[in-house]
């Protein structure tokens, strides 16, 4: 057990754990990239119908990536820790 | 049994050398001294043995334990008296015409001859007593008896012995006085003194780790002993840690099966007589009303529910770092718990990761000790399963448990958001003690493409509602084309 002793003692050394998103940030993070989601999914809807549909799906995918990012922040929000 | 031993392969070597029964190194005990504190599902056995060394370089010290106490003994240590270092022990084999196993446990200095050493073995015994009468009426009493060997097993000689059988309170019942000791001692063998029973002093045993000992001259005593608090047992442990790094939290789910190990309810529930022991204070020992639980501290958002749904009856107290150490929490099940009676519930918490996780730079990897289990006070816990969920995508995972599991494996967990699912590491033991709540230690890596997983898979969800858009909007449904 001298391994458990030594990685125990390594444990209490390092320095704790911080997440990339500070969890404070969470809730408001969401509400922001939600409303920029539902913003965005709106604009999509009014958008003329080209041929070649770059700015439809130029706005598709910013939205699928901020309403991604803010439905994982919700569920942490929420008390689901993903 | 969870073995508390370092396993070294000297001794191991040494075992090999030396295989014969007789231990590795010549010694003699010249004294042992046995103290056995009874009590409700656990026994706490510490034995004292002053050894006088026979050899030179005499370095290596052979327990032994017969058959029924091995298989009660949940927790082994070795330490010399006054030192904090356990020592180093091994098991050394088996010998089937007496039953006995043995174990050796190296000195931390070899000793020269007549050299001593005052060796101290801690063992907790584990299902050892039970309840005597087995049933009892709600306002009765509670009393367990305890039986075991009269002498010290062990391979060498013993000049002196003496055990102690210290109950909990000093209300003892009754208690056998073996007969036929006067070849080790002149005087009465046993003694009453408030709570200590004493046998002994016997002088010059022969070495008792064989069978041509063993059969004709062992002899078994058995303590009945009133017990003033209920016998819990903790029959099934299944503890879920999950490790969130996008909410940085530590979510900790117990599910444990509890049970009152007393004698059994003689008769009926009576809600009445239950009332009014709770109002006057006297409630009888073997009903178990509530449980206090000590739980780390900083814990939120805590979850208490059985099969029917969520408990009320519950009080926490969390405690927050420095000043306090645990939260505190009450736990009034749905019901009170009678001798034979289980109960069965869920007890969650969520506490910050930060607590528990560090980073290591140089290496890149995470290392999280998460702790085994709840204590419940004084309680065997019969089965535990302990599961440890990782981040989604870790990878490089290690995990070093405290004590060595009767079984462990990794298998993939799938919760909210997974794509290809979690790796969770499942740990197995049995018989664990108050002594055993240690802390599993895992060490994982977690790239950040595996970080961003999840929210990559709610955005093609998203992308793919938005492409259904784009295709329904290119669509003319009308009925009527203009």
């Amino acid at each position: 057990m001298s391994d458990h002793q030594a990685i125990a003692a390594r444990h209490a050394a390092l320095p704790a754990f911080s997440p990339s998103v500070p969890a404070g940030l969470l809730p408001y993070l969401a509400f922001l990239l939600l409303t920029a989601t539902f913003a965005l999914a709106f604009y999509f809807s009014t958008l003329p119908k080209d041929k070649i549909p770059i700015r439809e799906a130029a706005v598709a995918s910013l939205a699928s990536v901020l309403g991604g990012v803010g439905v994982v922040a919700l569920f942490c929000t929420a008390g689901v820790y993903l | 049994m969870v073995p508390h031993w370092r396993r070294r392969l000297p001794l191991l070597l040494l075992s090999l050398l030396c295989p014969s029964f007789a231990s590795a190194h010549s010694f003699e005990n010249t004294a042992i001294v046995r103290t056995i504190d009874l009590g409700g599902s656990l026994v706490h056995v510490t034995t004292t043995y002053a050894v006088k060394a026979l050899e030179d370089g005499a370095g290596v010290y052979t327990l032994a334990l017969a058959e029924r106490e091995l298989k009660r003994t949940s927790w082994l240590e070795a330490k010399i008296k006054g030192q904090q270092n356990i020592l180093a022990m091994e098991s050394a084999g088996f010998d089937g015409e007496s039953g006995v196993y043995l174990f050796s446990v190296e000195l931390p200095e070899t000793l020269r001859t007549n050299g001593t050493a005052n060796l101290v073995v801690e063992a907790i015994e584990t299902h050892a007593t039970y309840p005597w009468p087995e049933e009892a009426g709600q306002k009765d009493g509670q009393s367990l008896k305890y039986e075991t060997d009269l002498f010290v097993v062990s391979p060498y000689k013993t000049s002196v012995e003496r055990i102690k059988i210290k109950s909990p309170s000093p209300n003892i019942l009754s208690y056998s006085t073996p007969e036929g000791l006067d070849e080790f001692t002149m005087e009465i063998p046993v003694t009453k003194s408030g709570a200590t029973i004493t046998y002994g002093p016997f002088s010059n045993i022969p070495a008792t780790a064989d069978a041509t000992f063993l059969k004709p001259k062992q002899k078994e005593v058995a303590v009945h002993y009133n017990y003033d608090h209920p016998v819990i047992e903790v029959t099934e442990l299944k503890r879920s840690a999950e490790i969130s790094h996008w909410g940085a939290n530590l979510n900790i789910e117990d599910k444990i099966h509890l049970h009152n190990a007393g004698p059994k309810l003689k008769g009926h529930f009576s809600r009445l007589e239950h009332q009014a022991s709770t109002f006057l204070g006297r409630m009888p020992p073997h009903v178990l009303p509530s449980l206090t639980l000590h739980l780390p501290p900083n814990i939120r958002s805590p979850y208490y529910y059985d099969l029917i749904g969520n408990v009320s009856t519950s009080h926490l107290r969390v405690g927050h770092l420095p000043a306090q150490q645990s939260s505190l929490l009450e736990v009034r099940p749905r019901y009170p718990l009678m001798g034979g009676w289980n109960y069965s519930f869920t007890l969650g918490w969520d506490s910050p990761l930060a607590d528990y996780a560090g980073y290591d730079k140089s290496t890149g990897k995470y290392v999280i000790g998460v702790p085994l289990m709840t204590l419940v006070p004084g309680a065997v816990v019969g089965d535990a399963e302990v599961t440890i969920i990782l981040p989604e995508g870790a990878t490089d995972v290690d995990f070093f448990p405290p004590f060595t599991p009767i079984q462990s494996y990794v298998k993939t967990h799938v919760t909210y958001l997974d794509t290809v699912g979690r790796p969770a590491i499942i740990l197995e033991y049995k018989d664990l003690t108050t002594k055993h709540a240690g802390t599993v230690y895992v060490m994982y890596k977690v790239p950040l493409s595996a970080h961003l997983k999840k929210p990559l898979a709610v955005a093609t969800a998203f992308m793919g509602l938005f492409v259904l858009g784009f295709a329904v909007r290119r669509m003319d449904v009308r009925i009527q084309k203009k």
